[in-house]
């Protein structure tokens, strides 16, 4: 049923890594003007936020190529008023936007992680949280006024007018959109081509899994009764080591990603798997903002809205895991 | 080699190949990847806080997730053992199989030793643990991934991946 909406969901999602992050961005920098540590908080879990959200954007936009520009016998053929040139300027752009943003994303937890923690920020965080959100804000915008110069003539400038404009010789056009091989389709190619690079990638996918699964188990099982003598505010420690496995997924799967979308964007199971990993990332956020369950001293039995908060964050990873493994026994491919 | 295709032609070891239920292939191969989740994530979480990481936590409790590991210990050798049947012929040759089962014996020993050194350690919630007690959570980290790396290469080396 998604399959048939994925264009939709990119021209849906994109929003929010542009505007909701341009509003975060402003949101931010009056806090740091107003030195107001209520509003750092909120423009970090923006960024935080926007960073989860940038993860189905960027995947669902190589589905909505695929469905402007469907592939005939594997050449991509684009309707004459669509230009895969600029589709693929689109694209590259995207790309270096979606990973500083991810970067940006992972600097604004640990902020989150550290004011809990200490009650105040550190100013090396704010700084670099600052400098990589305006580098973000800036590729976004690129990435955004090219994805919009695909559909929207009037927003289109001189140069991208003239790449636009229809071809009177439709085969050489093809041939340039060809010759003009993405960032993205760089980054697969190699991977592709490397034979230990795929292995060596999965394999580190299994470790950041466990290093996800490491705090996941450890946090979840203690507020539901497991060594009940270990307080949850010396469990928090913990907590960067299960971001940093998933900043290693994150990148791993990417890999993947680029090395073969087409084996990606029409499986039902990876669908599924992005959905989940939006839901536990809406679940981490939740653990970042309500005090309940870090209250939880030694010795204590967590409160019932806490343990149930900790089986929801089981069954999503798990879930994650689950539509992972599955992805080459249900879908339609590999 | 007449043995091993014996164990691939049983009743049992053909199903594990051909259902497509979830008692097939994808869901056994699905709890063996939990269950390495749960052991290596268990295992690290507390070989990091030998090591120094996350100081607060006090050491002695961590004592209670060792049965977690150990379900996903018996978890991972169940299903382990069918896929091995099921995949006899191709797994059992593979050298790399072998090493792997090294690294998971040895895994073993290791954590008796960091239960014997650690655990047992009457000290152990003073401020400096021994030099035996962070070689052992050194050696585990390293032995765990030794596991997880050879178990992925299964499906790469030998002679035939037709197990992936």
């Amino acid at each position: 049923m998604l399959d048939t909406n994925l264009a939709h969901i990119h021209l849906l999602l994109n929003h929010f890594p542009t505007i909701g992050f341009g509003i975060g961005l402003v949101l931010f920098v009056v806090a740091l003007a107003v030195n107001s540590n209520e509003l750092k908080r909120a423009s970090l879990i923006i960024f935080f936020l926007i960073a989860v959200i940038a993860i189905p954007t960027y995947l669902t936009g190589n589905a909505a190529l695929d469905k402007v520009c469907p592939r005939v016998s594997g050449r991509i053929q684009c309707p004459p008023d669509v230009s895969l040139l600029l589709a693929q300027s689109h694209e590259d752009w995207a790309l270096l936007a979606f990973a500083v943003m991810e970067i940006t994303g992972f600097f604004a937890w640990i902020g989150l992680w550290q004011v809990r923690q200490r009650e105040r920020f550190s100013s090396w965080n704010l700084t670099a949280v600052l400098l990589l959100s305006f580098v973000t804000f800036g590729l976004m915008a690129q990435a955004a006024s090219k994805g919009g110069a695909i559909r929207h003539p009037e927003i289109q400038t001189a140069q991208e007018a003239e790449i636009a404009k229809p071809s009177p010789d439709p085969q050489a056009e093809e041939a340039k959109a060809e010759a003009n091989i993405p960032i993205a389709r760089t980054i697969g190619a190699y991977v592709v081509g490397k034979t230990w690079l795929w292995p060596a990638c999965e394999t580190l996918h299994f470790v950041g899994l466990s290093m996800i699964l490491m705090v996941c188990l450890m946090v979840n099982l203690r507020l539901l009764g497991v060594a009940k003598s270990l307080s949850l505010p010396a469990l928090y420690q913990l907590l960067p080591v299960g971001i940093l496995g998933f900043g290693i997924n994150l990148l791993t799967g990417i890999m993947f990603f680029l090395a073969s979308p087409q084996q990606y964007i029409h499986n039902v199971e990876f669908h599924r798997k992005i959905i989940f990993v939006v839901l536990a990332g809406v679940n981490v956020l939740y653990f970042m903002l309500f005090d309940k369950a870090w209250a939880v001293k030694a010795g204590d039995d967590a409160p019932v809205s806490s343990k149930i908060v900790a089986a929801i964050s089981i069954y999503l990873w798990v879930g994650v895991l689950y539509y992972g493994e599955m992805l080459p026994f249900l879908g339609n491919s590999f | 080699m007449d043995f091993l295709q014996a164990i691939e032609d049983t009743a049992f070891s053909t199903f594990v190949r051909t259902s497509p239920t979830y008692f097939g292939f994808s869901g056994i191969l699905l709890v063996h990847t939990i269950g390495m989740g749960v052991i290596v994530g268990v295992a690290a979480g507390i070989d990091l806080r030998i090591l120094g990481f996350a100081p607060a936590i006090r050491l002695a409790p961590l004592e209670k997730y060792l049965p977690v590991l150990w379900f996903g210990f018996w978890m991972n050798a169940i299903t382990g053992v069918i896929l091995m049947m099921g995949y006899a012929t191709t797994i059992l040759v593979n050298p790399d199989f072998y090493v792997k089962m090294a690294f998971v014996a040895l895994s073993l020993i290791n954590l008796r030793m960091l239960k014997t050194h650690v655990f047992r350690d009457p000290l152990i919630e003073s401020e400096k643990l021994s030099s035996k007690a962070r070689f052992f959570a050194w050696m585990s980290m390293f032995l765990w991934l030794g596991v997880i790396t050879t178990g992925r290469l299964l499906a790469y080396v030998g002679q035939s991946n037709s197990y992936k």
